[in-house]
């Protein structure tokens, strides 16, 4: 029988991880992308060199997906 | 296919009266890669152009006014082609026909369109007064009376100025039109009661008759002028149509011919002879060689350059890959072409790419989305860049749907099995992604390993070539060794760690710290300390391919929850509410498509370029410009 609270508070974290986390890259994204259309603006030829920039700071969610996938998929059932 | 095609370095000099033979020879080849001259000394200088090429661009000038006019684009596929010794002795002639027939028809319509013009202002100015049945010439020409026509906001009462005063007056856009005729002495006062209405006056054009007559005698006149411009650019577009292969044949001429009649100025030249530097794939070099030889009499000729040692960005870059994997050369463009003593990862990408897509994707119904676009867009769209993206997209498709196969998901529902829209077929044993996150992870995991020792490996090859053994093993073999210890550690120690018992110092685990430690002083005697504080990126670097997993695990979540909320909130209510059901599904999905291709060809795209190509590739290659031109609308004999 799963411990709802336990269960529960599982969920929060996950929830946690990913929103934290996309806020970060939010932040670290916001920087990056402005100065990528910057440079689009001067030459249009660093679309896909600004668009993978801009996409870096993105592993910061995968982490943070990664942590909330292991925590439901993984730590939930053994509850 | 590993390595960019092999470039040699000639030089071609003769007289400088065979100088516009040679110049024919090389840009018909279009495979000689010219470096310009730039650095000019008392004995060689900058070629001067041919004396032609200024009007042979004025001529391109006005040639292209012309095209404008016709609105030909100049990208059009026409069927006739034409020679150039034809091109050669008219096109002076007709261009400036087609000038004086283009420019009485655009004569025309401009005239026609001011005269439009001329009307519908006129028109627009009697707009508001046209429901009074004043003629015009009656609001002018008074000694004693004063008139004002205009609008103001709200009503006007004059009553308490003067009693004696004529007023029409009409509902127009948010207040009232007016036409007020007072007598002189109270004009003034009238003004200022205006005023307080915000009066703004109309200007009434100079000329005769009632407005509401004038007004429909101007529509039939602007329809009569407007049918009479119709008819001439229909003239216009019969011009065009007769011309555009001729016009298209000769702006390409003229482009090649002034190309030629500029190249000098890439040369160097002395008094009587000129001298060409630049690159030829080798393949073709004993081919022009000859046929250099052959049409000026040996009075040119074409040699190899062995003499001196060339720095690599010099080199000019072409990619040379078989064809299937010729789409994925769009990917190593956008990045940074190799020097032409790297490998040219072209081929990884064509193996890794489509493969790591796919399994982020991973839903027979994506994949098979995915590949009905991209032959849509393969088929349909001419544009260079979006026909090799959708070439990748293919088999990014196929191989979604393949391990949309593995995955068992079609559009988020189970494809085979009890519970399948497929239950008839056979069922075999699938890997369903929500029951198996924790050993998708480990097998995610382990492709990083797999893919970084690739890129090490190769990292090593292209520094044992460049800068010799010692320093592969340095700055290569060094990662290596950290990463495997560093792997057999963490293995080891883990599970350990998470039971909560101690660390156990088994043969395995000394094995690996050695290992790694290794590595870490080979690292250190290669890069210096700065390397060190680099150590964690290797980390990372194995843990951002978990991407794989939980970017895949996500769509297929948001598929997930698309059916079930369609099912939940419409489907299951039968009836009407299917139809709301059936477009929410549509929606939902065609969103999760989008994102998922968006999501997971960038993700992909940043693993190559990010973790992969870090470890083995720098680029920096400068790209081959044959001089030259590929004739589209001409031919030469």
């Amino acid at each position: 029988m799963v411990d709802p609270l336990g269960a529960g508070l599982i969920a929060i974290a996950a929830g946690i991880a990913v929103g934290l986390t996309a806020i970060g890259a939010g932040m670290g994204e916001q920087a990056i992308g402005s100065a990528a259309i910057g440079v689009m603006a001067e030459d249009e030829g660093f679309f896909g060199r600004g668009l993978v920039m801009t996409v870096i700071p993105e592993s910061i969610v995968i982490f943070g997906l990664v942590v909330a996938l292991i925590l439901l998929f993984v730590t939930l059932p053994r509850l | 296919m590993f390595k960019p095609q092999e470039m040699s370095k000639v030089i071609i000099a003769g007289t400088k009266d065979c100088m516009k033979a040679a110049i024919d020879v090389l840009y018909a080849h279009d495979v000689v890669h010219i470096t310009e001259f730039s650095e000019e000394s008392e004995d060689f200088k900058i070629g001067t152009p041919y004396p032609e090429a200024t009007k042979l661009s004025e001529q391109a000038i006005s040639l292209r006014s012309i095209a404008n006019y016709l609105n030909i684009k100049g990208k059009e596929d026409v069927s006739t082609k034409y020679t150039v010794d034809s091109l050669k002795t008219t096109f002076n002639e007709k261009i400036e026909r087609l000038n004086f027939e283009v420019s009485k028809v655009t004569q025309k319509i401009s005239e026609l369109d001011s005269q439009i013009k001329d009307f519908t202002d006129k028109t627009k100015q009697l707009d508001p007064i046209k429901s009074f049945d004043i003629p015009l010439e009656m609001y002018r020409g008074y000694e004693s009376i004063a008139v004002f026509v205009g609008l103001i906001k709200g009503q006007l009462s004059i009553d308490n100025i003067t009693t004696d005063y004529y007023l029409e007056s009409a509902p127009y856009s948010r207040g009232n039109a007016i036409a007020l005729f007072v007598p002189k002495p109270f004009e003034t006062e009238v003004f200022t009661a205006l005023q307080e209405q915000n009066f703004t006056a109309i200007t009434i054009p100079e000329i005769d008759g009632v407005p509401k007559d004038l007004k429909s005698e101007f529509d039939v006149k602007v329809s009569g002028l407007e049918s009479e411009r119709e008819t001439i650019r229909a003239d216009l577009k019969k011009l065009q149509q007769e011309y555009i292969d001729y016009i298209l044949a000769i702006d390409e001429y003229l482009f090649i011919e002034t190309q030629k009649a500029e190249a000098p100025l890439k040369f160097a030249t002395t008094k009587n002879t000129f001298i060409v530097e630049g690159w030829i794939p080798a393949k073709r070099l004993e081919q022009v060689q000859g046929d250099i030889d052959d049409t000026t009499n040996g009075q040119c000729v074409l040699g190899v350059d062995k003499s001196e040692t060339v720095a690599v960005e010099k080199v000019p870059i072409a990619l040379e890959n078989p064809i299937p994997t010729k789409p994925y050369e769009v990917f190593i463009k956008a990045f940074s072409l190799p020097k032409f003593n790297e490998i040219d990862p072209t081929t990884f990408m064509f193996l890794w790419y489509p493969f790591f897509f796919g399994l982020m994707l991973g839903d027979v119904g994506y994949g098979i989305t995915v590949v009905a676009i991209s032959a849509i867009v393969r088929w349909k769209i001419k544009s260079r860049g979006l026909r090799a993206l959708a070439g990748v997209g293919i088999y990014a498709g196929v191989l979604s749907a393949v391990f949309g196969v593995i995955y068992n998901e079609f559009f988020g529902v189970e494809l085979f099995g009890e519970r399948g829209l497929l239950t008839f077929l056979y069922t075999f044993p699938t890997i369903p992604r929500f029951d198996n996150v924790a050993n998708l992870l480990i097998v995610t995991i382990i492709l990083g390993i797999i893919q970084l020792s690739l890129g090490f490996g190769l990292g090593f090859r292209n520094e044992y070539a460049q800068h010799g053994l010692k320093h592969a093993v340095y700055t290569k073999l060094s990662w290596l060794l950290i990463l495997y210890g560093g792997v057999i550690v963490i293995v080891l120690v883990l599970p350990q760690l998470t039971k909560g018992a101690g660390i156990h110092l088994s043969g395995g685990l000394v094995g690996g710290l050695v290992l790694a430690v290794i590595g870490v002083i080979l690292l250190f005697l290669g890069e210096g300390g700065i390397a060190i504080a680099e150590l964690p990126s290797i980390l990372s670097n194995v843990l951002s391919y978990t991407r794989l997993v939980s970017i895949g695990v996500s769509s297929a979540g948001i598929a997930l929850a698309v059916n079930k909320l369609s099912d939940a909130l419409f489907i299951s209510k039968g009836g009407f509410f299917i139809i709301f059901g059936a477009l929410l599904l549509i929606v939902g999905h065609a969103i999760n498509t989008a994102l998922g291709i968006i999501d997971s060809g960038l993700q992909s795209l940043r693993l190559h370029y990010v973790e992969f190509f870090t470890k083995f590739y720098r680029g920096g290659g400068m790209k081959y410009k044959p001089f030259g031109y590929e004739r589209k609308y001409t031919e030469e004999k």
